[in-house]
């Protein structure tokens, strides 16, 4: 099987590609009638779907496994657990399924910029649902520890209140690109003539 | 007319200009009973030809050759010269036989069915797009190569065919597969907007006479439409078919009656109403999507509360919709917020929610964007119902049954149909 495709885009960092390419080759391989599941690499396949935060493709992907392969793979078994942790959005146990598990060299750069993105992810989520949160609770959803969340947060403007071991979050001001083309504005200008016409 | 061995001659030679493939088409149907009476010698003559210069001719052996049974050992180079025939074979020429394309497809995909269904799912949607003449058109296949995705948990690959506008449609069998099979798999990717306007369609399909596959679709669609909309009514729009209007409730009581207790908003009840009719469910496959219903309920219900209060406690959510404590409540806004379902902050230190409004301006970029392709998606599809109109209002056959009624009405009635035929 020709994986220099897959290898190129790890290789290159372009993660958000993984998974289209693994679906790619192995429905290629399927259709050829070739025996692919030995030496497919389904951790990274599972994951490519975890970076692009499509959980239900892995669930189906974990689904599709032959049972002997699951049983004979105890890093397929920790990219699951990653998965189940993502579906019952036990943010917390997230970080600890990662970090349990001693991962292969082919994993971890997949891996560790799924953490990232996976922590910023959810410091947005923070940012969107709270007005103040507990620093245990922000450090969960950050997987650190309560120092670390705190140099992470104060960073970008959370206040502590000591006392009450909770922080007040600071909303960021969204600032967004607001030019408009001109022919669409003239598009939606011909539109309203038209209907009033 | 001679042997095989000539055919293939035939075929060698006469598959470059169109001229030549009109007459080699020709020659072909007169060649079937001898291609039928001679199968065992067409594997031979297969491995003379190229799939991708001479694809009408290998399209007529390849249908010969899987029109009788095949033996075990055989099947599995049979479905690969299949696989590669239609990865490479052109589009021009196999749609000159589309039936035969289609035969042969279909064969294909009750073979690998029964072994590996995966190894359908690249090759069938390559052949669907090779025998659609446009995006719009529905063909026999769309509905197969679903069911192959449903069955070889390729999920994904079935959606990548669901986001084109059908307006064409060989049979109304294929439609309605088609368009159950799809809501499965966006049931399947949580996609239950998109499922719901697929269940849609089943359902509000013009039909003669009941069928199963709007029975199984109504029941999915009443779960879906509980899941998304919180909500659900028995009445359909007017165009949907009188039979299914008046049967389809008749085939799903338990559903129906789920739906009912869903809309007192009260957690026990419903529980009891679904184990009642537990065995039902599972029987008719719908178990997982059941339970996603009932879960949806509490979800429902905090919604429910955004509409009453501006602030309220996590411990009041809890209590009012029924979850077992305050870190609950508290998850389930979290997932709620996280999912666009509601607009919120929470507020731990005081252990409080304050209900927000939706803070879409729309004043955007992105939404003008937005607007703009809308009014253009609509404007494409007005344009398609005037020629549909134009179309229907020309042909003779209506025009003919127009006439035929036209003396029992007053002529004024008709304005619309053009005067100029006679019958």
């Amino acid at each position: 099987m020709d994986f220099a495709r897959l290898t190129e885009a790890l290789a290159s960092k372009s993660y958000e590609k993984i998974a289209d390419i693994c679906d790619d080759l192995m429905l290629q391989a399927a259709a050829e009638g070739i025996a692919y599941q030995d030496e497919w690499p389904y951790a990274i396949h599972f994951l490519g779907y975890l970076y692009v935060d499509d959980i239900n493709s892995a669930r189906y992907l974990w689904k599709a496994i032959p049972s002997t392969i699951k049983e004979n793979r105890p890093e397929l078994v920790a990219v699951w657990k990653i998965g189940q942790k993502l579906w019952i959005r036990d943010h917390g146990g997230v970080y600890e399924a990662i970090h349990e598990f001693d991962w292969c060299q082919e994993v971890q750069g997949l891996l560790a910029a799924f953490s990232d993105l996976y922590r910023r992810r959810m410091f947005q989520l923070l940012l969107s649902a709270y007005s103040t949160i507990s620093i245990h609770d922000t450090a969960q959803f950050l997987g650190m520890n309560e120092e670390e969340a705190k140099v992470y947060v104060t960073q970008q403007g959370w206040i502590v209140d000591v006392a009450s071991q909770m922080f007040t979050v600071k909303k960021q001001e969204i600032v967004t690109e607001q030019k408009l083309d001109s022919s669409k504005l003239q598009r939606l200008t011909e539109y309203v003539f038209h209907l009033e016409h | 007319m001679g042997t095989v061995e000539v055919l293939v001659a035939q075929i060698q030679g006469l598959s470059s200009t169109a001229g030549d493939i009109s007459r080699l088409h020709t020659l072909l149907k007169q060649s079937e009973e001898l291609l039928h009476a001679e199968t065992s010698r067409l594997p031979s003559a297969l491995a003379q030809l190229d799939a991708s210069q001479h694809s009408l001719g290998y399209l007529y052996i390849l249908e010969a050759c899987t029109s009788v049974p095949i033996s075990q050992e055989q099947t599995s180079s049979i479905v690969l010269t299949i696989s590669r025939f239609i990865s490479s074979c052109n589009p021009e020429q196999i749609r000159l036989a589309p039936e035969k394309f289609v035969s042969v497809c279909k064969r294909f995909k009750d073979q690998v069915i029964l072994e590996v269904p995966i190894r359908g799912v690249a090759p069938l949607l390559t052949a669907i797009r090779k025998l659609q003449t446009s995006s719009e058109h529905l063909t026999t296949l769309h509905p197969e190569f679903l069911l192959l995705c449903l069955l070889a948990k390729c999920y994904k690959a079935g959606r990548s065919i669901l986001d084109n506008d059908i307006l064409e449609v060989d049979q109304p069998r294929d439609l309605f597969l088609y368009c159950y099979y799809g809501g499965m798999i966006c049931i399947g990717l949580k996609l239950f907007h998109k499922a719901l306007e697929l269940l849609h369609n089943v359902v509000t399909a013009p039909m003669q006479s009941m069928n199963a596959i709007a029975v199984e679709a109504y029941k999915k669609y009443i779960l879906v439409s509980l899941i998304y909309n919180g909500q659900f009514s028995t009445s359909l729009p007017k165009y949907t078919s009188s039979v299914a209007q008046r049967n389809l409730k008749n085939f799903c009581q338990p559903y129906i009656e789920l739906a009912n207790s869903y809309g007192t908003g009260n957690v026990e009840e419903l529980d009891t109403v679904f184990q009642t009719n537990r065995e039902k469910f599972e029987s008719d496959n719908n178990l997982g999507l059941v339970k996603q219903a009932i879960s949806s309920m509490y979800k429902r219900n905090i919604q429910r509360l955004t509409q009453t209060y501006l602030t309220l406690s996590l411990q009041d959510i809890a209590s009012t919709v029924k979850l077992n404590s305050p870190k609950e409540a508290e998850m389930h806004v979290l997932q709620m917020i996280q999912d666009g379902e509601i607009f919120a902050t929470i507020n731990q230190k005081d252990g409080m929610v304050r209900f927000l409004e939706d803070s879409e301006q729309y004043k955007s970029c992105k939404m003008i964007e937005h607007i703009d392709s809308s009014i253009q998606r609509i404007m494409t599809l007005a344009k398609k119902l005037t020629a549909m109109d134009e179309n229907i209002s020309s042909d003779p056959l209506y025009l003919a049954k127009a006439g035929r009624e036209r003396q029992r009405f007053d002529y004024d009635d008709f304005d619309s149909v053009p005067q100029k035929f006679n019958i």
